[in-house]
Formats: structure tokens, C-alpha cells, sequence
């Protein structure tokens, strides 16, 4: 019997996941004061004299404790580390293309902090530019309580 | 003090996939869909029929060739009665409890599939070794997934 | 192996329903800091760091990535690995290969899971065969409920038998403080208690916990030097199955069964002829209470279909002749990521002395270890006291 040829066949699945992923002690108090309080926190180890964000309970370099005791407020403005422009738009993105979003080194900080740039034209942008951090006044307790940053305002 | 206000944060991940049934599982598939037939493969070296068939013999690591075509009747190797309601992922709804699944291997077939049973979910009622026959959708409703298995059910008459 | 291993420290989290107040880097960073102190090591000694959880049931993939700062593994060499259900062991196994190979002293190996964060049921229907199970992915409860209904029907066993097991696994898990699930059940209470899936009912059902356990692996000088009861991997073995070959639920099945196949190899490779007598105490990984009884035959602690004669007549308890599970088991506490680790930092407990109240009250030489994965494969070592020089 001769094996006939069968088309090539394909099946169309797919698998939706929630989850929900706790913060912890530090993390909870840096997203409760980031929504009441409109202050980013960082923690700071003292044996590196390093200041992380996001703030974190040990210390990668040196695996000390970090405690609340540690938190230090940094920012609401920072220095723009580098950035780019998204063209291209896919379902998962939470913004539609184009969009521009950057890492920012906050006052303060020493790791940076990725996350939207917005009021400015991508052409106008360079690194090193001061921006700050504009609150959304209806805030949840999620990184989106920070809409975006954009450019410091001259004074 | 007021107790420290404890932050998760809800996250959705849906992801879509398409799957490349190969070879050996399109024409399993087609074949199930299209004209209601099981095929397995048979080993060479071994002689193991197996159904959903496979390229390779995982024990004689050699290529499986030499279709069978397996009938639509077989024994029954093991059930349970499920009291969860467990979701459906066809229809997204849970099942409707109790209900019986279990494994059934058909005549010629070495491999067993699992799968729901139609039977008074009463362990007085289901016995390993049972008869059972397989009961597929109406074509114009498979599509070419062991979902158009019905279920099996009990051959009457026998014991 | 090429050059001796010995677990020279060891820690667990307080195993529970519930962690809110630690995010996933915290809950293994408990765990780490604990196997440091056990070992009286820090972090700087450590030469590399192995992680594992069960992927993605934490809705978050490459947990590498977050947690290497909790566990020591900033600038570090090291893996992730993610087998399922035998992680824990793996790991263990993966870390005895970094140290008997001669490259690496002292390895941290790291497991966890903090179930309550992820979708474990929309996960594990993920990991069922897109084309052969993800239609039936709702249904599957029933592996190990059909395992059971077949273990009645081939010997004669009755459901008061894995009620018995769940038994001693709950009122040994009341002796151990790490343990999840601490119940005072009888076997009434289990066969009063709702059925799930015939014939398991839900005091027969492992947890889903959320914790993590970690343990430090050095060789022999290291061990020697810094530890006064170092525990010996003297040897593993892993063994897989076919894939979606579920016979293994039928347990009259002749063919070659992953869990009889390693458990085979294992004792050629340490002459054990009976390992009723040559092992004193035996951590085993039972995703249900029936899978406990076909462990007793497949580890030939008995005949086929006999196993359930040794829980009638107490041999498995804790004080019994051939302990098995004094931990609690996984029927107590079910971090997956953890659990096989757990399995290897009990039964080094039971060989150091160190596990308290559950510890069995018999000199404790020599240990055996197993872990059950999702496609049916499992890992399994052996642990000793001594090691001659």
C-alpha cells in the first residue's frame, strides 16, 4: 500500500495564565507609598553604599539583610540613561506603537529604572536629559502609578 | 499601629500557539477526521503497535513504519470517578459530576488512550478488563483532535 | 563517582498555604541564609549556585533572572534547571556533578515554589501533550485515582489501606515543625472525608505549599575539614519513561517501569540484595497515597501487591523496621520545586540525627531517596553516614 502524501497539520491552541505575584514586605511598602504618597523608594545598603531600585531585602553584591530601616526616597526626577522608540505594535504591548520608553537614573539611585517617555518628541531626546516622574492621580499600587516621565521643565 | 498593607499584584498572561502535528500525526489526525479511522504504527525490531503513532520506538530507537489500521473496539485498563468539576478546556465549562474517565487500549494497539466513559459513574457498574466501544462526533463536527472521541461506552451485552 | 560529595548543610522554609509577606526572592533567601548558618559558611565561599522550580507556575518565566540576588548567585557561575516534580533532586544531582567533577568545592543548590501566585491548573494543563492530552487537560486528576482503582481490583487491597498511609504521613507530619499540613486524622476521618476522584478522597490529597530548601554540597576535604556530620551521596539515578506511555497506572504491567528501572540500577550499582536490611530509612515522593504502596514494590521493599500488607502491620511507621516517609512526605507539604530536595534534606536529617521529634529512633547508616516527575520519570539517591577514607 503506497503512503499517500497527507497535508501538513497544525493545530491552533491556546493557554490563558493568571497569577498573582506578591510583593513582599519592601515591595509592599514601596507600592503602598508610591499611590499615597506619590514617593519612589529605594533601599539603601550601607556596607556597598549602593542605593537600589526597585528596592530590594538583600544585597546582591554582599547578601546583606536590607530592611525597611534601609529605605531612602529617590527621585521624583532622574537623568535619562538611554531610550528608543517602539514602531512595531504586538497584542502583549501595553501601549500602541509608536511609543518611547527609556531607563532612567533617578536622584539619588544607583540602578536605573526602565519605564515610558512621554510630552517630547523622540527627536528631541539625548542622554543625559534631566525628566521627571508624573503621577497618575488615580493611582493603583503597581509601577503604572507613575504614568511616565518627561522632560524636567527649565526654570 | 495599623497592620502593613500587603501588595500583589494581578497578572494575565494569553498566549496563542500553533501546534505542527508532523508526519505521522497528520495522517492520524486527517484520518480520524475525515474518514473516522485509528492508525497506529508498528515497530520493527519490537513488533509494538503504537497508537497515537510516534517516528521512533522509544525502546528500540529505530523508525516506526507499517500502518495498522486499529478497529474502534477495545479493553478497559483502568477508570476513576471524578467528583471535582474539573474545566473542560473544549468547552470551558466545568464537567458535569460525577463522571468516569478512563484508559482503554484498543484491539491491536500496544499503547492505551485516556479518555471519558460513558457509564453510571457506580463502581458497582465498572470493572477493569470491560469491553468498550469508541463513539466518535458526526464528521461535520471533528476537526481532527482526539476531542472527536466522544467518549467510550460499555459494548452491550458483554461482560 | 570521580571524586566523593558530601551534603554539608542544609536549610527549609516554615512550609505554608500562605506567604504574602515575602515576595519569591525573600522566600528562597530564607531558605539559603538557613543552609549558610546550618553550614556555617557565607556566601563568598560558595562556588556555584543551581536553581529549580516547577516553570512557570509562578506566572513567571526564568526565575533565574529575579532571584539572583536572594540566592547568592550575583557574579556566580551556575543553572537553572526545571524538570517538573523531580527538580528538587535534580538539582541535588546537578550540584553532586559540579563537585565529583573536580571543577567546583561547594555548591548551593536551591528549590522552591510559591504556589499561591501562579495558575497551577491552566500550567499543568500547559504541560499536557498539545495533540494527544490538552483535551482532556480538565480530567486528569485521575492518573493516580486510576492507579488506585487498579491496585484494588489486581490484590485485593481496600480503600482503608491508602487511607492508612495518609495516616501516618499526617501524624508523622504533626512531629515536624517545617511540615504544611499537621492533621490529627484517623483512617475514619479519611474515608469520611469528601471524594475526590474514586477511590482518593481529600484527606488522601497532597498540598500545594508555598516554600523553598536549600543545600550545600562540598567535597571530601572541604566536608571533612567543616562539617562534623557530613552526609554522603554515595549514588543517583534517574530514569525516564516514554512519553504519554501511561501504563504505569496499570500495575500489573510487565514492561520496564521508570520508577523499577532506577531503583534496579541503583542497588547493582551498591550491591544491594535486600534493601529492607541495607536501608534504614526511606524518603519517598508520593504525589497520592496509592502511589506510596506501588513505591513499596517497585523499591522492592516487598512482592508485587503485597505492599499493602506492610501498612497493615506498621513496618512503614516511624518506629516500624523499614520507615519510610517520617517527614510527613509530600503528602505533607508540596512546594514542588522543593519537594525532592526536601526528600534528600530529610533523609540527611534522619542520617545526622538532627531531625528531632520525627526522627526515626534507630541508628540511621544508610538512606534512600526517590522523586516523581510529570512524564513519568523519577530520581534517586542514596545518602550514608560514612564514607571510609
Amino acid at each position: 500500500m503506497s503512503d499517500q502524501e497527507y497535508p501538513h497539520f497544525e493545530v491552533d491552541q491556546h493557554i490563558t495564565v493568571k497569577s498573582n505575584y506578591y510583593a513582599g514586605m519592601i515591595g509592599s511598602q514601596f507600592f503602598v507609598t508610591l499611590r499615597d504618597e506619590k514617593k519612589i523608594l529605594g533601599t539603601r545598603c550601607n556596607t556597598c553604599n549602593l542605593v537600589y531600585f526597585p528596592p530590594r531585602s538583600t544585597c546582591g553584591r554582599c547578601f546583606s539583610k536590607l530592611t525597611e530601616d534601609d529605605f531612602v526616597e529617590i527621585g521624583p526626577q532622574g537623568t535619562l540613561e538611554t531610550f528608543t522608540k517602539v514602531n512595531y505594535s504586538e497584542p502583549v504591548q501595553p501601549r500602541k506603537a509608536p511609543f518611547i520608553y527609556g531607563i532612567i537614573k533617578l536622584d539619588g539611585a544607583d540602578t536605573g529604572m526602565a519605564h515610558f517617555i512621554d510630552e517630547v518628541n523622540f527627536d528631541d531626546l539625548y542622554v543625559g536629559m534631566r525628566v521627571q516622574a508624573v503621577f497618575d492621580e488615580e493611582a493603583q499600587a503597581t509601577m503604572l502609578a507613575i504614568k511616565y516621565f518627561k522632560p524636567l521643565e527649565e526654570k | 499601629m495599623t497592620e502593613q498593607e500587603l501588595i500583589s499584584i494581578p497578572l494575565m498572561v494569553d498566549v496563542p500557539y500553533r501546534f505542527a502535528a508532523g508526519k505521522y500525526m497528520s495522517k492520524f489526525l486527517i484520518e480520524l477526521r475525515d474518514n473516522g479511522k485509528f492508525f497506529g504504527i508498528r515497530c520493527p525490531k519490537c513488533g509494538r503497535v503504537q497508537m497515537p503513532p510516534r517516528v521512533v520506538c522509544a525502546v528500540c530507537h529505530v523508525k516506526n513504519e507499517g500502518w495498522v489500521e486499529l478497529g474502534h473496539e477495545g479493553t478497559l485498563l483502568g477508570f476513576s470517578i471524578v467528583h471535582l468539576p474539573l474545566t473542560d478546556p473544549t468547552t470551558g465549562k466545568p464537567h458535569e459530576t460525577p463522571y468516569t474517565y478512563g484508559s482503554v487500549r484498543l484491539d491491536g494497539s500496544d499503547s492505551a488512550l485516556d479518555h471519558l466513559i460513558n457509564v453510571e459513574p457506580d463502581i458497582n457498574k465498572i470493572k477493569v478488563g470491560m469491553r468498550m466501544r469508541v463513539v466518535l462526533r458526526p464528521r461535520e463536527e471533528r476537526i481532527g483532535d482526539l476531542s472527536d472521541i466522544i467518549y467510550f461506552e460499555p459494548i452491550a451485552g458483554e461482560s | 563517582m570521580k571524586r566523593k560529595v558530601a551534603i554539608i548543610g542544609g536549610g527549609q522554609t516554615h512550609h505554608a498555604s500562605h506567604r504574602k509577606d515575602v515576595n519569591q526572592v525573600e522566600l528562597v533567601n530564607e531558605a539559603v541564609r538557613a543552609a549558610l548558618a546550618d553550614a556555617n559558611m557565607t556566601i563568598d565561599e560558595i562556588d556555584a549556585v543551581l536553581l529549580g522550580n516547577m516553570e512557570f507556575f509562578e506566572g513567571c518565566h526564568m526565575t533565574d533572572c529575579w532571584l539572583a540576588d536572594g540566592i547568592g548567585a550575583y557574579g556566580k557561575p551556575g543553572l537553572k534547571i526545571t524538570t517538573g516534580g523531580t527538580v528538587g533532586a535534580t538539582i541535588v544531582v546537578a550540584g553532586a556533578h559540579h563537585v565529583a567533577s573536580g571543577l567546583y568545592d561547594k555548591v548551593l543548590c536551591v528549590g522552591f515554589e510559591k504556589q499561591e501566585e501562579g495558575d497551577s491548573s491552566a500550567i499543568l494543563s500547559a504541560v499536557a501533550h498539545p495533540l494527544y492530552g490538552r483535551f482532556l487537560a480538565g480530567a486528569a486528576v485521575g492518573y493516580f485515582a486510576m492507579m488506585g482503582a487498579s491496585y484494588m481490583q489486581a490484590y485485593g487491597a481496600r480503600e482503608e489501606h491508602s487511607a492508612m498511609v495518609a495516616v501516618k504521613a499526617r501524624q508523622n507530619a504533626l512531629k515536624n515543625e517545617y511540615a504544611h499540613l499537621k492533621l490529627d486524622i484517623t483512617v475514619e476521618d479519611v474515608l469520611n472525608s469528601r471524594m475526590l476522584a474514586y477511590p482518593i478522597h481529600l484527606l488522601e490529597m497532597c498540598p500545594t505549599s508555598n516554600g523553598a530548601a536549600a543545600m550545600i554540597l562540598a567535597d571530601e576535604k572541604t566536608a571533612r575539614e567543616r562539617s562534623d556530620k557530613p552526609v554522603w551521596i554515595r549514588a543517583t539515578e534517574t530514569a525516564h519513561n516514554e512519553q504519554f506511555e501511561l501504563d504505569w497506572r496499570d500495575v500489573t504491567t510487565k514492561k520496564p517501569i521508570f520508577s523499577r528501572v532506577a531503583a534496579e540500577r541503583l542497588y547493582k550499582k551498591l550491591n544491594v540484595t535486600d534493601p529492607t536490611k541495607f536501608f534504614d530509612v526511606f524518603e519517598i515522593y508520593e504525589p497520592a497515597s496509592w502511589a506510596e504502596l506501588v513505591w513499596y514494590q517497585d523499591l522492592g521493599l516487598c512482592k508485587p501487591g503485597e505492599g499493602f500488607h506492610l501498612i497493615e502491620e506498621g513496618r512503614t511507621e516511624i518506629d516500624g523496621d523499614i520507615p519510610v516517609n517520617p517527614s510527613g512526605g509530600v503528602l505533607s507539604t508540596n512546594c514542588i520545586g522543593a519537594s525532592a530536595m526536601l526528600r534528600i534534606w530529610e533523609a540527611a536529617l534522619q542520617i545526622r540525627g538532627d531531625a528531632g521529634e520525627h526522627q526515626v529512633p534507630k541508628d540511621v547508616n544508610w538512606a534512600l531517596t526517590t522523586a516523581y516527575g510529570g512524564t513519568n520519570w523519577t530520581v534517586m539517591t542514596a545518602l550514608s553516614k560514612e564514607w571510609d577514607e
